[in-house]
């Protein structure tokens, strides 16, 4: 029974289009109040003017109504993203709204939270929204992308959940608001961090030594530089000589593979902080320009290097036991 | 704050100074505090703090001493004042915004207690954009709206809410007040008639070009030496002061009277004047549905309750009538002098009266007496020492209606024919844009009835034998040519007539406004609603219309929100009205042709218009499709120019 009711609700809501919720502030309330006051005044005096200028505001009070509601009643979230980031720093999804109105919409407070409650109970619906953000004007029939923080939790996909998006714009005496239940989302890395040592490279016993190439600093050649080389690797001033993007090959770098396993930090207590220590590693690793790899217990990724194995990496660890 | 400063502004006429001086000097404080960064007072600004708190103990101080209370029309408004000013320099928040918004358009209100007139209504306007930008401003926390641009929304807004609130203002069901008591001083400052007349009174009056009243007449209007506006009747006399006869049966019975020829039905619109007259055309021969009123025995016809807001009254009169003809219960009344006064007035009437006892040969000796004697009719007689009507009578000669309305009635007394005063308004100007008789303070005056058996009060003027001018051409006669004209304009005949014409369809405004907006109250509303056909105008149906009316207006608006009209390119407008002279000229084109393939046709229809046509039809290709190089006034020019003139053979 609930189910169907549910159903016949879920139906009339897409029929209906998104909801726009408007309810009069505080200084609605008072505003109200006040022109009740200036009513009685009128009529106590048997004043005209002062019942003209109490259904002057009156009017104004209604017009703000449809202004306040068009302020907001067309804009729509067209799309969401955001890059991933390490835990505990702060998620930028890069929201994408559209101000379909002929007019210009201002002062559009976004809030968000993160769980989704389908309590019956409509007021605890309203609660809950954090982390506010102004978007000072959207114009007219464009779209702005809206760069909003919200903190990071923990590793894994953090959803943006549900936005509320309100306004009070223009009069303060209007409360309108809409909510966006995105699916945008954001992949969080876990924090690096750990005190191990990045485990040296000869520990391995599958790598290939070679007497010759041991130093890491022997200078061997210019290569063309391809995407995903370390920086601090570019031969400037090979650049600034011919404008060709050259990265310095060194001897030592062939012969540095790494593999980063579970195995390493099983010393470590709790797999967070496992998972710190490795995301740290791979850092570590990638910066150094070695050649790494990752092994978990449930996956393991082979040698590579450049930003796409990185990523790669970090997902894996991002995404350890929590899908 | 300009909207607060500029809806404080009627205010400084009637407050008294200190209040403006300590409104502005606040508003001066904030300017600067935003300008140029003036300390404002705090909680760490501990010395400002008690400045602040020192300047508004003096105020209130100030307050309580020179209206003695805080309750009242006056003093709560200087109260408002005062505490706005206050909380200019405070406003720390939002809430403190808005509160002193809120108060702003309270304060706008109480304006409405002095005057209601046009420049008011315009002023109001004014403050309500400003005051609604300035909340736009407030809720626009990081300042994307340029000023022009919150003026601009504010007034955009003002112009959205003016249909609801004209629906509103029709439509809302009025109710009668007072709905509790009203302050003491509500309606004073009102000028007019008194209950009582002391020589020299009357002529104040007459320097006041406030209206008094209008009056529409349904059909014909008396001549101007009929219009006699009925006020007061008075009786008492000290010597210098006359006063009604207070007596709680005359007050409270009705006349015997009789009315013969032409009937005048008219419709009165009262300004306030706090009393209770009517001022009826002499004599009302009917009493009037509203407002309740009753006749007086001396032939008063006064209202229930005191006129204190503007008041329409039906009226209709009689010009011939006779009043008590056969007895009058206060006849010794109309007969009392104060013992040992006015000697030789009293000698000159005995005089009189031993020549002739005919009630009607007496009044014509005294009339004749201030015909033929030096009797100058003046706005600004000498001051009267000693006995007020001997020294009248028989040194100053210099004089107003009351003077000689007193000393006449004196003489008539000492004579011994009944005779009392009464006073009203004579005359009145017909403003010839709308034909409505407006009567201003200035056409006050004053009259004698005396009383002869059989044919009752009779009205004597005694004014008329000293000045028939006054009578007969109204008061704008006497005054010197060119009153109430400013200074600058006083030199030329023109600019007078012209100054005249200015101020009667200012008249004629205000009237309009007085009778169709200020007058809107229960009763205009019914009457007003069923012309428009509402047969049975109660609280219900109004409400029912107003609920649609909402419903209709606010749908226009969401759509005007909502749904604009998509922008037509300027160039394509210009090209559509070369296609429509075209199409006069017999050649419409068809939807999907391009421009090219319709010029050409065009070519062979008008080889002779050549260029032309290939001109604009370039322009336009090159301003809609191409690289816009071409200027649009240069298209605009080329397609008005351009006409279809048929091939020349």
């Amino acid at each position: 029974m609930t189910q169907y009711f549910s159903q016949l609700y879920q139906k009339i809501n897409t029929f209906r289009g998104r909801r726009v919720f408007i309810v009069p502030t505080r200084f609605g309330f008072i505003y109200g109040g006040f022109l009740i006051l200036i009513l009685l005044g009128a009529i106590n005096y048997s004043n005209s003017l002062g019942h003209i200028l109490c259904f002057l505001l009156a009017s104004m009070g209604w017009v703000a109504m449809h202004h306040s509601y068009r302020n907001v009643a067309k804009v729509e979230l067209i799309n969401g993203y955001a890059d991933p980031v390490y835990a505990g720093q702060a998620i930028h999804f890069n929201l994408v709204f559209e101000n379909r109105s002929h007019s210009i919409s201002y002062q559009i407070l976004l809030a968000s939270k993160q769980t989704k409650s389908q309590s019956w109970n409509l007021f605890k619906r309203w609660g809950g929204f954090e982390h506010d953000y102004i978007i000072a004007r959207l114009n007219s029939v464009e779209k702005t992308t809206v760069n909003y923080r919200i903190p990071s939790s923990r590793r894994g996909y953090q959803l943006l959940g549900q936005l509320r998006v309100s306004s009070q714009f223009p009069l303060g005496l209007y409360n309108t608001w809409s909510y966006f239940n995105s699916d945008a989302k954001a992949l969080i890395y876990p924090m690096a961090q750990g005190e191990l040592p990045l485990p040296k490279s000869s520990d391995y016993g599958d790598q290939i030594t070679d007497p010759n190439q041991k130093g890491n600093d022997d200078f061997s050649g210019l290569n063309n530089y391809r995407s995903g080389d370390p920086l601090r690797a570019i031969a400037w001033k090979a650049l600034a000589r011919d404008d060709v993007l050259r990265i310095k090959q060194f001897t030592g770098y062939q012969g540095g593979q790494l593999m980063l396993s579970w195995n390493d930090v099983v010393e470590l207590a709790g797999t967070e902080a496992r998972l710190s220590q490795l995301c740290k590693w791979v850092l570590q690793a990638d910066e150094a320009g070695l050649d790494y790899g990752l092994s978990l217990p449930n996956t393991s990724i082979k040698y590579g290097h450049g930003d796409s194995h990185r990523h790669h990496c970090l997902t894996a660890l991002a995404l350890y036991q929590n899908e | 704050m300009t909207g607060l400063t500029l809806g404080a502004f009627p205010h400084f006429i009637y407050q008294p100074i200190w209040v403006t001086v300590m409104f502005i000097a606040m508003i001066i404080w904030r300017i600067m505090a935003i300008r140029h960064m003036w300390p404002l007072p705090t909680k760490r600004l501990s010395s400002l703090k008690v400045l602040h708190l020192s300047i508004a103990g003096i105020a209130f101080l100030l307050l309580f001493i020179s209206y003695g209370n805080l309750i009242g029309r006056d003093a709560g408004v200087a109260l408002l004042t005062v505490m706005l000013g206050l909380k200019v320099v405070e406003i720390r928040n939002h809430r403190d915004y808005y509160i002193s918004c809120f108060l702003g358009y309270f304060l706008v209100v109480t304006n409405f207690f002095y005057s209601q007139n046009i420049p008011t209504a315009l002023l109001m306007f004014v403050v309500v954009v400003i005051m609604t930008a300035s909340l736009i401003s407030l809720n626009d926390g990081k300042k994307s709206l340029s000023n022009k641009g919150l003026i601009k929304l504010a007034s955009q807004m003002l112009l959205q809410a003016i249909p609801l609130m004209l629906l509103l203002f029709v439509l809302f069901p009025r109710i009668p007040g007072p709905l509790w008591g009203l302050p003491q001083d509500a309606h004073s400052g009102t000028t007019g008639i008194d209950d009582s007349m002391t020589l020299g009174k009357i002529s104040q009056l007459i320097l006041s070009d406030e209206i008094a009243f209008r009056v529409k007449f349904d059909g014909n209007i008396p001549s101007p030496s009929q219009l006699y506006w009925r006020g007061a009747v008075l009786w008492q006399t000290d010597g210098t002061t006359w006063t009604e006869l207070n007596n709680r049966n005359l007050m409270s019975s009705r006349p015997t009277f009789t009315t013969r020829g032409d009937e005048y039905a008219y419709i009165t619109t009262l300004e306030p004047h706090n009393k209770r007259w009517l001022f009826a055309l002499d004599f009302p021969s009917e009493q009037p549905s509203t407002p309740s009123s009753h006749y007086t025995y001396d032939g008063q016809l006064r209202s229930i309750k005191p006129i204190n807001q503007r008041q329409q009254v039906r009226l209709k009169s009689h010009t011939q009538y006779r009043l008590n003809p056969n007895k009058d219960d206060y006849i010794d009344a109309a007969l009392k002098l104060p013992e040992g006064m006015h000697p030789l007035t009293k000698q000159l009437a005995q005089l009189w009266s031993k020549q002739t006892t005919d009630p009607m040969q007496l009044v014509d000796k005294a009339l004749t007496y201030f015909n033929q004697n030096a009797f100058y009719y003046t706005l600004r007689p000498p001051t009267l020492i000693g006995d007020t009507i001997d020294s009248f009578l028989f040194e100053s000669r210099r004089g107003f209606c009351e003077h000689y309305a007193a000393s006449f009635t004196v003489l008539m007394r000492a004579a011994g024919v009944p005779a009392r005063i009464v006073t009203g308004y004579l005359g009145g100007e017909i403003n010839p844009v709308d034909d409505f008789l407006v009567v201003r303070q200035r056409d006050a005056h004053a009259w004698v009835e005396v009383w002869v058996q059989g044919q009752g009060w009779l009205r004597v003027d005694p004014t008329s034998a000293v000045s028939r001018q006054r009578i007969e051409q109204g008061m704008s006669s006497i005054m010197p040519e060119g009153f109430n004209t400013p200074l600058f304009m006083a030199n030329s005949r023109n600019l007078i007539d012209l100054w005249q014409q200015i101020r009667n369809n200012w008249d004629a405004l205000d009237n309009a406004w007085n009778q169709g907006v200020l007058a809107y109250g229960p009763e205009l509303q019914k009457e007003f609603l069923q012309k428009l056909g509402m047969t049975k105008p109660d609280w219900q149906t109004m409400a029912l219309w107003l609920a649609i009316g909402f419903a209709v207006i606010s749908l226009i608006i969401s759509f005007y929100l909502f749904y604009h009209l998509p922008k037509r390119d300027p160039v394509a407008k210009l090209y559509y009205v070369f296609c429509k002279k075209a199409a006069r000229a017999g050649f419409v084109r068809p939807k999907q042709q391009g421009p090219l393939d319709f010029s050409i046709l065009l070519k062979q229809q008008f080889p002779h218009l050549n260029k032309q046509i290939d001109h604009i039809t370039s322009l336009y290709i090159d301003l809609h499709y191409g690289k816009k190089s071409a200027l649009i006034s240069d298209l605009d020019r080329a397609i008005k120019r351009f006409k279809f003139t048929p091939t020349r053979t």
